[in-house]
């Protein structure tokens, strides 16, 4: 890969990063390659808003190529609201603008005096005044920069009024409405006065054996768009399972305290795609194009929720209007908001006025009934102000939770908001969410897909019923292990592309000699040294846990009543992972047969 | 029920499927014709087509081995492997792990087909159920 450039924001100083071939090897690129290059820097005391905290905005050895779904780039740190590691994949064009600008990172650490943005055209890096474009919208922020660097075809990553303000779970955009939404790095950004980095370059784009890669990607690509998965987030987007998701009892509503939505229909993506569909958007290469273009019927185009917008602000709180659940998930993305968190945490204020634990008064008057977009729509604009109750909102549910005296209300594993994949519907989503390591995500680990029967019988992920338990923990430690694979290349999890392909696609273009076991194995070594970060920020296996909602059954829907026995999924999970059952590290032999020798002395001497 | 794949098969299927009460209820919105192909493999050793139209609950016609052309535009048209289907019909595969690992092949409205996955579900069922053997 390229060099990543180092810049301090406090002293103005800059240097290259070369990437060492073993690490490399080891780790490909992407979020585990980050992992490797900020071990030493994420550590227990580090403040993850203060100055010296680091932001690394990485790519991997397939962004650009055009390989299936390899437009994508991803944002490292440390979670301002989990105190872990953090990344947050995101897709568009900036990342591939960034290799033709001739790096593959930007290391950020300091802060500006002053806000302002970077500039990087063909390997040159100016910092440019940001007081014209700090206050703006994600999306007016690109165009004021883009005019003032005299540049149409530049990308920009952007945060918005959020991430300024310091709201825990804001997002950094870029192009029309692509997200890095989750573990509030844009927050990361904003408390270094960084509004946006604008990029733009002409080099190509390297890969080791270009013939070789040219027809496998054309083989692969080709592939991809006859797939019936590829098909569905094409034609309905990934809201298209929502319908799928409410039979099985996955998709949780009322603040995944009721077990089934009858309005389901009202905003499936089936029914967007039927009723205010008017176009797609895909990001760099992609051949799936699941973004949505949608009318509200006021002649304006806007971007279309997909499924965790759509089931956050819709069924998360009773709301089946599919055209406010748009307006609710465009202005989050306009102020620069992860809606998965934004959502989750206003479930919750709803879920605690319910309970007579946040009261009128503390909501400043307002009504926070269940369906009330209005309401929802209030407390957006209350939490990047930084008003009222929006001012503790601002802070996440666990810390909201905490602030009524009960934190025990909030859904949320290690400080990130659940996401909407219910585990008493798919149960495999209890070990996803437990032990990921950046808090209760969907994307370590979309197992709820190897629930629904999605299997890869070249790797061993074996389809388990989606109700069975510890039997399945060796199933979700080797599902994360192949996404964690993904998270480095860096490639798109709708990427349904044979795995002896994705070897291939990563030989030829690393110049590597990989099998598929070396490639299970990178993502297994990646996955340790995250727990290893997480373990020396002072996590442990008390961690590991779910919120007390997700285990209390349901009377009715497709839960059928089943909630997991998550004590036993984790013991059998420990056993699969080669994990002291006791202290929640990678045990020193595991690490040493990872080769992570630096590891096994950091954390076991 | 009846040896699959055989004319007599298919006739079993369209009467389990008009006589079963939870399909008449579960696929009463269904609207739309199905239009197999299964590729010869193992005991099968030509392709075999046939064709059922599928309208709220019931089903409105069976055909066995039609010609393509006799139906150019079913709503869907789902083509496998032999042996890929007789794992599906005999409960050895989930019908969604074929779809989504394209053992099914499917042509059609997605949009259509992600709103009745229950009504698909449950016909995937009722086939299972008017088989008895496989060829």
């Amino acid at each position: 890969m390229q060099p990543i450039l180092k810049i301090n924001l406090s002293t103005g100083n800059t240097e290259e990063f070369i990437i060492p071939r073993e690490w490399e090897r080891d780790f490909l690129g992407g979020a585990s390659l980050a992992a490797r290059i900020l071990y030493p820097f994420l550590t227990k005391d580090l403040d993850p808003l203060s100055p010296e905290s680091p932001l690394l905005f990485i790519n991997g050895p397939l962004t650009g190529t055009s390989g299936p779904t390899t437009g994508r780039f991803v944002i490292c740190g440390k979670g301002p609201a989990t105190n872990l590691w953090a990344e947050s994949g995101i897709g568009g064009f900036w990342g591939p603008e960034l290799r033709k600008a001739g790096y593959d990172g930007l290391w950020i650490t300091g802060k500006a005096a002053s806000p302002v943005y970077l500039w990087i055209e063909e390997g040159r890096l100016e910092v440019r005044n940001a007081a014209q474009v700090w206050g703006r919208d994600v999306y007016e922020a690109q165009e004021i920069v883009k005019e003032e660097i005299d540049r149409k075809n530049a990308r920009v990553a952007v945060i918005g009024e959020a991430g300024e303000r310091g709201v825990l779970y804001s997002s950094i955009c870029c192009d029309h409405g692509r997200m890095a939404g989750r573990t509030g790095l844009g927050a990361v950004m904003g408390s270094k006065n960084l509004k946006a980095v604008a990029v733009y370059g002409r080099n190509k784009i390297p890969v080791a054996h270009e013939a070789e890669y040219s027809a496998l990607r054309s083989e692969s690509n080709r592939a991809l768009k006859q797939d019936n998965e590829a098909k569905i987030m094409h034609e309905v987007g990934t809201a298209g399972v929502a319908n799928y998701a409410e039979y099985l009892g996955s998709m949780p509503s009322k603040y995944y305290h009721q077990g089934s939505f009858e309005s389901v229909d009202n905003i499936s993506g089936s029914k967007m795609a039927e009723s205010m569909l008017v176009g797609f958007s895909a990001c760099q290469g992609c051949v799936i194009a699941c973004g949505r273009v949608v009318n509200l019927g006021d002649g304006q185009k806007r971007k279309g929720p997909e499924y965790e917008t759509i089931v956050g602000f819709g069924p998360n709180l009773l709301i089946d209007n599919l055209g406010e659940v748009v307006r609710l998930g465009e202005l989050c993305d306009k102020y620069g908001l992860d809606t998965i968190s934004t959502a989750n945490t206003i479930g919750l204020a709803f879920h605690l006025y319910e309970l007579g634990k946040v009261t009128k008064q503390d909501s400043g008057g307002l009504e926070l009934t269940w369906g009330s977009f209005l309401a929802a729509r209030q407390l957006i604009h209350m939490i990047v102000r930084r008003e009222g109750i929006g001012d503790l909102l601002a802070l996440g549910s666990r810390q909201f939770g905490a602030a009524f005296d009960a934190e025990e209300e909030a859904v949320q594993v290690n400080g990130l908001e659940v996401a909407y994949h219910d585990p008493r519907g798919v149960s495999g989503m209890a070990l996803s969410y437990a032990t990921s390591p950046r808090g209760a995500c969907h994307n370590q680990s979309d197992y709820f897909f190897v629930d629904f029967g999605h299997t890869y019988e070249k790797i061993g992920i074996t389809y388990f019923e989606r109700h069975a338990q510890a039997e399945k923990a060796a199933n979700v430690a080797k599902h994360q292990d192949w996404r964690t694979f993904f998270n480095s290349a860096i490639m798109c999890i709708f990427a349904n592309v044979d795995p002896q392909m994705q070897v291939d696609l990563v030989n030829a273009a690393c110049d590597l000699n990989w099998t598929l076991e070396d490639l299970m194995k990178s993502g297994e070594r990646a996955w340790n040294i995250k727990r290893a970060i997480n373990n020396r920020m002072g996590l442990t296996r008390v961690n590991d846990k779910l919120p007390k909602a997700l285990l209390l059954p349901h009377k009715e829907g497709g839960t059928m009543g089943f909630v997991p026995d998550l004590a036993a999924m984790l013991d059998a999970y420990y056993e699969a992972r080669g994990w002291d059952k006791e202290s929640g590290k990678p045990s020193k032999g595991k690490l040493l047969e990872l080769d992570l020798v630096d590891i096994a002395r950091d954390l076991w001497g | 029920m009846a040896v699959f794949p055989s004319e007599e098969w298919l006739m079993g299927l369209e009467q389990k499927i008009n006589s079963d009460e939870r399909y008449s209820e579960v696929a009463k919105n269904w609207e739309g014709d199905l239009f197999f192909r299964i590729e010869a493999d193992g005991n099968l050793k030509e392709d075999l087509t046939f064709y059922l139209d599928l309208w709220h609950g019931k089903c409105r016609k069976a055909e066995y081995k039609p010609d393509a052309t006799a139906h150019p535009n079913p709503a869907f048209t789902l083509t496998s492997t032999y042996g890929n289907i007789t794992s599906v019909l005999t409960g050895k595969m989930n019908p969604m792990t074929a779809m989504m690992t394209m053992k099914l092949k499917v042509q059609g409205s997605m949009a259509y087909m992600m709103r009745n996955v229950p009504t698909v579900l449950d016909f995937v069922r009722v086939a299972n159920e008017a088989t008895s053997e496989i060829l």
